[in-house]
């Protein structure tokens, strides 16, 4: 142990600048250019335009208020009746009130269908549909779309919780600017003391997903509505006739609205509180499902994107670079990387991982302490996540840097998200029998 | 006198064969359903089902066991497909040549109906126990299972009971069955389960699926399409095509080729076609047909059709013809049970026989409890009886007991002083009781009969209660 220090030691006090940049390329210039200093620069500007525009936020507001449009709030899944109570009184909660819900039952085998019909008779649920037979998460969504008369449609997770004004945050956009089509939540972990997989979870997505969602935002790049918690406009679902079949669906509905030439918002103050998956192995499924289906939806799907042809958008092709570069790109890079020092200086190989450890945690120990001057709202001592700081180099560089390759490897090699049990084989065989 | 075949002889509508008399029912015009009375049984001729049903539901409704309990036959043989009528005739015969072969059926019936004494019952459900116990006893009934009858309003007809009542007011027969069954006549089973109206306690109703928003039945059903390969769902409508039979999917103008391979039909939705509501689950109304009330079928009232068996109590209750239901004085203060004073009673003798002294036992008798009964209604029944037993109460000794040996027959005991002063303080109870009674009850007039029996200790206690009730009407 003394030797690993004194060893070390000797290795920092021998390290020039070239050095430096040589040995820890990869840092500098991806995670600390890339994900500390642009990031930070864009979220400056992005604070600063929302506080120029503050007159164009109290303009929106004050015209949906004078509209009052119709709401229609989607909730498709299947087996989530024990849910939809809670659901239900907490939008009974929300200060937006002309809203309309439609539950979908896609085929559950449980108490579903009883709780779900007596809501509706109860008038807590305003529709509720039943599929007697499972047809998969976008078909539940299309159904209960099918039947929607609102002006815009929200679609929920029923095992979410929403703010009170989540509603009226969510719509908000659509009156800032007409080309916005649809609008992303800001979904944050309700269960984060649940366990460590919960606490590391809820810092991924206060630090990196929320974050990392205004500066996309902000670019115009910003991909994936979250299907826990997403606004559209019913006109341009009408248009291109609902969601395709999954997994991915949420990303894959985004991709369609920006073909169509519209923007995506993220609202960051339409907070959503989800349950995430309490242990490591249960979210690497849930992982390697959304890993997977960028591959699909990206790179099969929308190749069309990357070429020049009608639906061309410049922002949607800046989109999906960064999509690719971030997920793919990134994550070969990093294997380029680690083959580069084992190559080439095998000898300082541990004293380089130390060092690359120092400063991942001396980064996100930067982030979160800054960030945290731009966040609305926080849902829990800020203290209470600095002690798990340390172990977030381990669960992004290590464990989702693992699942992520997986994902990768199976999408690109064996086309695995077509067997997903997520969805019905009937339909799943279908799409990949049309390269979707 | 016209001589039909040996033995049968008809003079106008009485026929006589072997001593058995027969009245023959033939009009309803002229008929008088008292002179059933004085013949042994009656004859109904008729082909006409409601003449028929109306003669059987008169005599077997009527007040009078001499009448309700008589065996009654019909002629002609129509076929009567009505069940209550079917319940409650003893037989049909073809012609009156075959009178011979039902004096058996009659005897039977006469002879059983002689082994039932009448005693006049306290409340209304005990004069209908006693009604239906007794039939059941002359028909050597066991069990009395009910019949789905479409004239009931209750859907189901206990014809010896139901028979009593006009089809508004059958719901009383449950509370009338709860009470005897608490009372240990009966035992029951269950048979069925009926739902009767909100409002009215009727049972016939029309039930339909209507409309959860507005209660129209007005409404048109359609099936939900699932296109696998755009994952599009909606209703079949909006597949169609105007030139062809064919489906085509709006989505991705794919033609739907197979079910289960291509698209499915996951589920239907039912639109109202009064306010365009769209819902997959109707809701089920029930409009009842007597009063037009509107239920939610959560609404309805359920009930427990059953079928009763005569216990070893029942049929005891049936040849004294007399049931005290609980409900009649068992919440009445100051009074013990009928046993518990015959133990008494008992002891009471023993204790003579060592000493002497004079003891005695009075009874008071409400010579007409029909007739009050029925005007002042089973509540007031109890106060009325409350009342009586609190008067005497404070007219006799504390260590004096009394007792109801049934709802109009109050014994008590004075012992421990001559008869002579027990029938004084009895006369002067019953002053008491007519003063009040006039006063609380105005225009009853109750009647009543007393006796005094001084206990001798060489005859039995059940013959000095016998002793002391028999010269009652
Ligand atoms: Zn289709
Ligand atoms: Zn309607
Ligand atoms: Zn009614």
């Amino acid at each position: 142990m003394e030797e690993i220090l004194d060893n070390y030691i000797r290795f920092l006090v021998s390290l020039t600048p070239g050095h430096f940049i040589r040995l820890f390329w990869f840092y500098i210039f991806f995670e600390f250019t890339r994900y500390f200093v642009i990031e930070f620069i864009i979220l400056n500007l992005a604070k600063l335009s929302r506080y120029l525009n503050r007159n164009k936020y109290d303009k929106a507001k004050a015209e949906f208020l004078f509209e009052y449009p119709l709401i229609s709030i989607l909730v498709p899944g299947k087996n989530e009746g024990k849910h939809l109570h809670k659901l239900v009184n907490s939008l009974k909660e929300q200060t937006y009130q002309n809203i309309e819900i439609i539950v979908v039952d896609d085929g559950s085998d449980d108490d579903t269908p009883i709780i779900g019909r007596s809501l509706e008779k109860a008038g807590k649920i305003d529709l509720f549909l039943r599929n007697e037979v499972r047809g998969g998460k976008a078909s539940a969504a299309n159904l209960a779309y099918r039947y929607a008369k609102g002006k815009y449609i929200v679609h929920l997770d029923a095992d979410c919780s929403y703010d009170r004004d989540a509603i009226e945050q969510i719509i908000l956009p659509f009156y800032l600017d007409d080309n916005i089509g649809g609008v992303g939540g800001n979904v944050m972990v309700r269960n984060y003391k649940e366990s460590l997989a919960t606490t590391l979870q809820a810092i991924e997505y206060y630090d990196t997903i929320s974050i990392g969602r205004r500066v996309t935002s902000y670019l115009g790049w910003y991909r994936i509505i979250s299907g826990a918690f997403g606004a559209f406009r019913k006109d341009l679902l009408d248009n291109i006739k609902g969601w395709d079949i999954g997994p991915g669906l949420d990303g894959d509905i985004t991709v369609k609205i920006r073909k169509l030439g519209y923007k995506i918002y993220f609202a960051d103050q339409a907070v959503c509180l989800t349950s995430a998956p309490k242990n490591f192995k249960i979210l690497a499924k849930q992982r390697l499902r959304w890993d997977k289906s960028i591959i699909r939806f990206r790179i099969r799907k929308h190749r069309d994107v990357l070429s020049p042809n009608k639906h061309f958008k410049f922002s949607s092709f800046l989109s999906f670079v960064e999509n690719i570069t971030f997920s793919v790109i990134l994550n070969i890079k990093w294997y380029i990387y680690a083959a580069d020092m084992l190559i080439n200086y095998p000898s300082s190989i541990l004293n380089i991982f130390i060092t690359n450890i120092l400063l991942y945690t001396f980064t996100n120990f930067l982030k979160y302490i800054l960030y945290s001057l731009y966040r609305n709202r926080s849902h829990t001592k800020m203290y209470e996540f600095l002690i798990y700081i340390p172990c977030m180099v381990f669960y992004f560089g290590f464990y989702l840097r693992v699942v992520r390759t997986i994902a990768h490897f199976q999408e690109f090699v064996f086309k695995k998200s077509y067997e997903d049990p997520w969805n019905p084989i009937k339909t799943s065989t279908h799409a990949k029998e049309m390269g979707l | 006198m016209e001589q039909i075949e040996n033995n049968i002889e008809q003079q106008n509508n009485i026929i006589t064969f072997k001593g058995i008399t027969f009245y023959v029912i033939e009009h309803l015009d002229s008929l008088n359903i008292n002179e059933t009375i004085n013949y042994h049984a009656v004859l109904i001729n008729g082909k006409d089902e409601l003449f028929i049903r109306q003669i059987v539901k008169r005599i077997r409704s009527h007040k009078n066991p001499n009448i309700y309990l008589k065996p009654v036959f019909l002629l002609k043989g129509v076929n009567i497909i009505d069940p209550l009528i079917n319940q409650l005739i003893d037989g049909t015969l073809f012609s009156l040549d075959q009178i011979p072969f039902i004096k058996k059926e009659v005897e039977k019936i006469l002879t059983k109906n002689e082994e039932i004494q009448f005693t006049r019952q306290i409340s209304f459900e005990a004069q209908m126990i006693v009604k239906i116990i007794t039939y059941m006893y002359s028909r050597e009934m066991s069990t009395l299972t009910p019949i789905p009858y479409y004239n009931s309003d209750v859907n189901y007809t206990y014809p010896p009971l139901s028979v009593n009542f006009g089809h508004t007011e059958e719901y009383a027969i449950f509370s009338i069955f709860e009470q005897a069954e608490y009372d240990g006549i009966f035992t029951s089973e269950f048979v069925d389960r009926i739902y009767l109206c909100s409002q009215c306690s009727n049972g016939r109703m029309s039930y339909r699926e209507v409309c959860p928003k507005c209660n129209s039945s007005n409404s048109k059903t359609d099936d939900i399409i699932h296109h696998f390969p755009c994952g599009y769902v909606g209703p079949m409508n909006d597949f169609t095509n105007e030139i062809d039979d064919e489906l085509d999917c709006p989505k991705c103008n794919k033609r739907l080729r197979h079910i289960g391979v291509d698209y499915d039909k996951p589920s239907v939705i039912h639109e109202c076609l009064n306010c365009s509501h769209r819902f997959q689950d109707y809701f089920v109304k029930a409009k009842c047909l007597s009063c037009h009330h509107d239920n939610s079928v959560e609404q309805l009232k359920s009930k427990v059709i059953r079928k009763y068996k005569l216990t070893q109590k029942g049929i005891y209750a049936a040849v004294n013809g007399f049931v005290t239901t609980s409900k009649d004085i068992e919440e009445i203060v100051g009074t013990v049970k009928y046993d518990t004073f015959k133990t008494m009673l008992k002891y009471e003798i023993e204790r003579l026989k060592q000493t002497e002294g004079s003891s005695n036992i009075c009874a008071i008798h409400i010579n007409n409890p029909n007739e009050i009964y029925s005007v002042i209604g089973s509540e007031a029944q109890k106060g009325m009886l409350k009342d009586l037993v609190r008067i005497i109460r404070s007219n006799i000794r504390s260590a004096d007991v009394i007792t109801f040996q049934n709802s109009s027959t109050i014994v008590l005991s004075m012992y421990e002083i001559p008869k002579k002063s027990a029938t004084r303080i009895l006369a002067e109870i019953i002053v008491i009781l007519e003063r009040l009674l006039k006063t609380a009850f105005k225009g009853v007039e109750i009647q009543f009969e007393i006796n005094v029996v001084q206990l001798d200790y060489k005859i039995s206690h059940e013959l000095h209660l016998h002793n002391l009730t028999k010269d009652f009407t």
